[in-house]
């Protein structure tokens, strides 16, 4: 009796609801006896890590469904001592090596060497080689990210890796080569309506149309938060209507009501209060380059094109600089400030027009 | 002579003019082993005490080198003294500089005379060695000493060196141009004797050539100012290169005749004359260039008085010396004479003949003592005990401003006797009672004037913490107290005087609060030159008020440093502006605090552009610096349109990219731009107006409630069950804000019971989300006495910004689902069990669903407790409780017998 999202999600190839002619594909892959390093990649709430809990299952049996929490420790050679939470079953091991910041690299040596330098006992009728999954590989330092090029080479008989991304656009390209690189892209409005339809359907319920495609919409193409969505709604009311309030995330609306604030009055002192709200969205850990591109759809919703083009070039400008600092509240408020000053300009050159 | 004598060496010095007379009368059968133990060393010893003993055998040749008349200048120093001091030549300084010669001469001329008296024939070696080790040192060492002695300064270059020929013995030099110099020898006997001897003649050689280059120095003086005399006495000619003669008078021209009659030594001796001339040649040239160099106007300078630094020479002496603020010293004066009535037994000044004084005065001056609040003030100042309020004077400020020279010279002028006690001493808390005892409790009985002690406790800054927790404990022992321990800790019953430089230091927080904190200021620009100028008068040194009040304007109110200056420069004849502003040891060591720092960026300072970068640069911490810039900007300027805004900000970005480049690659190639970035916000943001800034805080306060929220995330993200555990990601900006939603449900009525069958379940899909993300409610105590349901780990502060109360569920609601949240555990457990056993699962999933209805029941009233006690337990020990009713009977007939 958990949440929808845990309980619906799909646990065969064939039982996947979009992108099916890929999920044929990958069933074909395992079929097969060899089995490349995946790196499969896409956007948060697509369905990467259920297609590979999928994988999994279909390459080992429903025993690799079977799982275990670990934590994990390992000791860096400055002696630090860490630990690493790991998820695994019998036939692979699920790790965030970016857990432990800079030192991801004692990790993925030591881990993967471990993992790869163990055969499987039992041999017959079962796969030779285990599965290390990796998440969020596009946040792992530079010397983590060399330390496995080898590794990925040297180990490939005894085990296989699979990536997990966002986006390749960070991962270097010696191991985009080794890899044979799957994207799975955020389901479309469609699709996800009639998953919430099916989902709602197997839990008994009757979901309107009109309230599943504005669950849709509110949910960005993510999945995850679209199923989320729609149990809250089913929560706060049952049975449906479709012009009841659909709840979502209470840091989307803060960054609106951010953007609002910098639409509304273009001053020092606004600027100030913009800032308070900034830093309560930095506390709470909203990725900073989210807060740069909710602020940027919103800043343009009502600008000509002259001008959203002005705004959409800085907004780049600034998050560049802001990936290349440390301080990212400084970058955000020089958005802001810059933002407010082009707004403030236009303003006065229509005010200035109309007399 | 060593600077540590070793025992033996001390013995030695105690008993050298004994030894020395032992030696005298060639006492060599000393039957005595310990004196003949030490004659060895003793000897070496003897011949240094045997220069100043017997320099007046040597005076001539010294003095033969003398002459005032013709500006003689010294020349045999090296080139750094030449370069130092020659500036100013003078009497003096030429004294030292034959002292310095005769030391070296004087240990040549010296053997045979010594000889002559101890006789120490089979001694030669150890003679031989004594003399090749003067030479050593002439050659490498410049010697120093000697310049005390002045028994020869009555002796004339002119009794000495004579161009006709003389009457005493002499040695003839001849000059370069022909001229014949007659040089008087000393000492002819000593000179006939030593001179008979082989081995003597080494050394002999050695004087001739030191004597012959202060013959060639003279003659190139001599020649240099054009002045020509025949001395009548024995003499040396010598020539100079431009053709003079000067004469330079010998001694034992009879032992000279005999030493030249042998064709070695002449050889040997043209060997040293050409060395020694060439080196003569060397000093007069770099003599010439000083002079010319040389200013007429120059102030002549004791060298003798130069022995004091001009710190300790001009320190006050009396009170109207100080240089610190009138209330500064008032204040401490004031409170050291409130402890009279203690110490002296003597009634403190009331406020009534205060009163009086500032009535009489006041007709006759403004005064400002009489003020209404001093009333006021004076009424706490004396405890019952008689002693003031505070026990301790915490004098402040910084370094150089006279807070040491304030402390002592009040206490000696309030009649007491400062005892001071300063970071070199041992200030362990042991050290540190027992120095504090002594000062207190006990009086000096060396002392003439029988005064009591007054303890100063300098730098007390650095002492660790526990010894000025010891100093409060002390100082704040009241007699009461001090009876009950019968004396084991008295009260305090003299004047403490503690000074440190940082009022604020941690160590100090004790202190602050029970002491009287003086802060003594840096000291004014003006007074301090003024101060200066008396200085320099005493010193007869010219210097015009502009520089001095430079020098005073750079110190900064540091008289120390400004003295230590003005001492360094005196050399120069005239200071200039240049002069002050070139000097680098007079810049002191400026640490900015980042408050100045902060408000030098944002006031603007048109006078000095430049000091600018210094402030920055000496406040140091960029990072708190950028800080503060990024938290005052916005109110600095009037800015509608957010121009000088966004310009700030895209520099203050610059900063942060090129510092996060500089911290990962930790390459400090660009270090160096950072206070650029810094200065060009300056340029923005700078105005003459005075703001009030904000010390940056934010930052920090912002990482702290960062941390706290991302401790919770990962705390939830580690308690989620295995099956649903997804990257901090997507927990953090999915699951997480909608969660709460989901864990609200509609209910009609508190009681589960009474719900309908969807409402259950739904209520059983919350308490399954709950297990799945390892989430609880836990019972807490609320402020108001009443328990609450509280989640945890608290997800609604990540959910929610600020607004976290909307969404909670109703404190019935919230204990339902907690009820409920435990039956799903147990259902889960239940599970797991019977996946490994799967016979007895369903009986026992039954079973335990009861008690966990017990249980959780329980659980709900946990409050009261009186309800836990329920009677179907009774019933079941029925045996036991009767077990305890004869226990008790037992017991009470115990009792009952004991009493």
């Amino acid at each position: 009796m958990s949440l929808w999202v845990d309980k619906h999600r799909p646990k065969d190839l064939m039982k996947l609801d979009y992108h099916k002619d890929q999920a044929s594909r990958l069933k074909n892959l395992v079929q097969q006896s060899d089995f490349p390093h995946l790196l499969v990649y896409g956007p948060s709430g697509a369905g990467k890590k259920t297609r590979i809990m999928c994988l999994l299952r279909e390459l080992y049996g429903s025993g690799a469904e079977r799982l275990r929490q670990e934590t994990m420790h390992f000791t860096t050679p400055s002696n630090k001592k860490i630990e690493i939470m790991t998820v695994s079953s019998n036939y692979h091991i699920e790790v965030n090596p970016t857990d432990v910041g800079i030192h991801d690299r004692v990790v993925i040596m030591d881990l993967v060497k471990n993992v790869a330098q163990t055969h499987q006992i039992d041999s017959s009728g079962q796969r030779e080689f285990k599965v290390v999954i990796l998440n969020e590989v596009d946040d792992l330092t530079k010397d983590a990210q060399h330390a496995l090029r080898r590794t990925m080479e040297k180990y490939v008989a005894t085990c296989r890796l699979i990536l997990i991304a966002n986006s390749i656009s960070r991962v270097i390209p010696a191991i985009r080569s080794r890899c044979l690189t799957i994207r799975v892209p955020a389901p479309t409005e469609n699709e996800i309506v009639s998953v919430l339809h099916s989902v709602c359907k197997k839990e008994g319920l009757n979901l309107p149309s009109e309230l599943a495609l504005r669950i849709a919409k509110a949910s960005d193409r993510n999945l995850r938060r679209a199923l989320l969505m729609c149990e809250a709604c089913k929560v706060q009311k049952y049975p449906f209507t479709p012009d009841q309030k659909v709840p979502e995330p209470d840091w989307q609306q803060y960054i609106r009501e951010t953007a609002s604030m910098i639409l509304t009055e273009q001053s020092p002192k606004k600027l100030g209060e913009v800032r308070q709200k900034l830093y309560e969205l930095i506390i709470h850990g909203i990725p900073p380059d989210m807060i740069f591109s909710g602020l940027l759809c919103e800043l343009v919703r009502n600008c000509d094109i002259s001008m959203k083009c002005q705004i959409a070039s800085y907004a780049a400008e600034y998050e560049h600089r802001m990936r290349l600092g440390n301080k990212p509240i400084f970058h955000l408020e020089a958005f802001v400030a810059k933002s407010m000053a082009i707004y403030k300009k236009y303003v006065e050159e229509s005010l200035g027009d109309a007399f | 002579m060593s600077d540590f004598p070793d025992p033996d060496e001390e013995y030695e010095l105690m008993y050298s003019d004994e030894l020395e007379l032992m030696k005298e009368n060639e006492d060599k059968t000393d039957s005595n082993p310990i004196k003949q133990k030490s004659l060895p060393a003793k000897r070496s010893l003897d011949f240094s005490s045997h220069i100043s003993k017997n320099t007046n055998h040597h005076e001539n040749i010294e003095s033969n080198k003398k002459d005032e008349d013709i500006n003689l200048t010294p020349s045999l120093q090296n080139m750094e003294d030449v370069l130092a001091q020659t500036n100013v030549p003078s009497k003096r300084t030429a004294e030292d500089l034959f002292g310095d010669i005769n030391d070296i001469d004087f240990d040549n001329l010296e053997l045979p005379s010594k000889r002559q008296k101890t006789d120490e024939e089979n001694d030669f070696e150890l003679i031989n060695k004594i003399l090749e080790g003067r030479r050593l040192k002439q050659l490498l060492t410049e010697p120093a000493s000697g310049g005390n002695i002045n028994t020869k300064a009555n002796f004339d270059v002119k009794d000495n060196i004579s161009i006709n020929i003389p009457k005493w013995p002499f040695m003839p030099l001849t000059n370069s141009d022909g001229d014949r110099i007659y040089i008087r020898l000393e000492s002819e006997d000593n000179w006939n004797k030593s001179l008979e001897m082989d081995t003597e003649q080494l050394s002999l050689r050695a004087t001739y050539s030191s004597a012959w280059e202060e013959a060639q120095k003279i003659c190139r003086y001599s020649s240099s100012c054009g002045w020509m005399f025949v001395t009548r006495w024995p003499f040396m000619p010598l020539t100079n290169s431009d053709g003079d003669r000067i004469y330079i008078r010998l001694e034992s021209e009879d032992n000279w005749n005999k030493s030249l009659e042998m064709d070695t030594e002449q050889l040997s001796l043209r060997a040293t004359y050409s060395s020694a001339w060439e080196e003569a040649q060397k000093i007069l040239e770099k003599k010439e260039q000083q002079t010319l160099k040389e200013d007429n106007t120059q102030p002549i300078i004791d060298t003798a008085e130069n022995t004091s630094l001009w710190v300790e020479k001009y320190r006050p002496s009396s009170y109207i010396d100080l240089l610190s603020e009138e209330p500064v010293n008032r204040a401490l004066l004031h409170w050291l004479h409130l402890w009279d009535k203690v110490v002296f037994k003597k009634e403190v000044k009331t406020k009534d003949p205060q009163q009086r004084t500032t009535f009489s005065k006041r007709a006759g001056q403004f005064q400002l003592t009489n003020k209404w609040k001093g009333k006021k003030e004076s009424e706490p100042e004396l405890d019952d005990d008689g002693r003031p309020h505070h026990k301790v004077a915490l004098l402040c400020g910084p370094p150089g401003v006279g807070k040491t020279t304030l402390a002592h010279l009040l206490a000696r002028l309030a009649g007491y006797r400062p005892v001071e006690l300063n970071a070199s001493d041992d200030r362990s808390t042991e050290a540190f009672r027992s120095a504090l005892v002594s000062a207190t409790s006990m009086r000096s009985v060396m002392d003439v004037d029988r005064r009591p002690n007054c303890l100063i406790l300098d730098e007390i800054d650095g002492a660790p913490t526990q010894t000025v927790e010891l100093l409060v404990k002390w100082c704040t022992t009241t007699v009461a107290e001090g009876a009950k321990r019968k004396a084991k800790t008295q009260p305090l019953r003299r004047p403490v005087i503690a000074i440190c430089n940082d009022l604020y230091a941690t160590s100090l927080r004790p202190l602050r609060a029970v002491a009287l904190t003086v802060t003594v200021g840096s000291v004014s620009c003006a007074r301090l030159a003024s101060r200066l100028a008396v200085v320099a008068s005493y010193e007869r040194l010219r210097v015009e008020t502009k520089v001095l009040s430079a020098l005073a304007t750079r110190a900064a109110g540091d008289i120390r440093t400004a003295l230590h200056v003005l001492n360094f420069l005196r050399a120069k004849t005239k200071l200039t502006i240049s002069d002050i502003e070139n000097v680098a040891i007079g810049t002191k060591d400026t640490s900015k605090s980042i408050m100045q720092a902060l408000q030098a960026v944002f006031t603007l300072d048109n006078t000095k552009p430049e000091a600018f970068h210094r402030i920055i640069q000496a406040a140091g911490e960029y990072d708190r610096l950028v800080d503060g810039i990024f938290e005052n900007y916005t109110t600095a300027r009037v800015d509608t349109r957010l121009h000088i805004a966004s310009e700030t900000m895209s520099s203050l970005g610059f900063y942060d990219t090129v510092q996060a480049w500089t911290m990962r690659c930790q390459n400090y190639s660009l270090y160096g731009t950072l206070p650029l970035c810094i200065a060009r916000c300056h340029r923005l943001l700078a105005t003459r107006t005075y703001h009030k800034l904000k010390f940056p805080m934010q930052a920090q306060e912002m990482y702290r409630k960062k941390a706290e929220l991302d401790s919770i995330l990962v705390s939830v993200w580690r308690g989620s069950g295995p099956h649903v555990v997804t990257n901090r990601d997507a927990l953090k900006l999915d699951v997480l804000p909608l969660l709460p939603y989901l864990l609200t449900p509609t209910l009609r009525s508190a009681n589960i019971q009474l719900c309908s069958e969807s409402e259950r379940s739904t209520v059983r899909t919350c308490a399954g989300a709950l297990c799945d993300y390892g989430l609880r409610y836990v019972q807490q105590r609320a402020s108001d006495g009443l328990y609450t349901y509280q989640l945890e780990p608290d997800v609604y502060k990540i959910a929610f910004m600020g607004t976290e109360e909307r969404i909670r569920p109703q404190p019935v609601i919230r204990q339902a689902i907690a009820r409920e949240q435990q039956l799903e555990i147990i259902r889960r457990n239940e599970e797991m069990a019977a996946r490994v056993n799967p016979r007895k699962s369903n009986e026992n999933i039954k079973k335990m669903e009861e008690k966990v209805a017990n249980v959780a029941e329980k659980e709900t009233r946990l409050p009261n407790h009186l309800q836990r006690l329920k009677p179907k337990t009774i019933e079941k020990r029925t045996p036991q409780v009767s077990k305890y009713y004869l226990y008790l009977y037992h017991k009470t007939e115990e009792f009952v017998l004991i009493c």
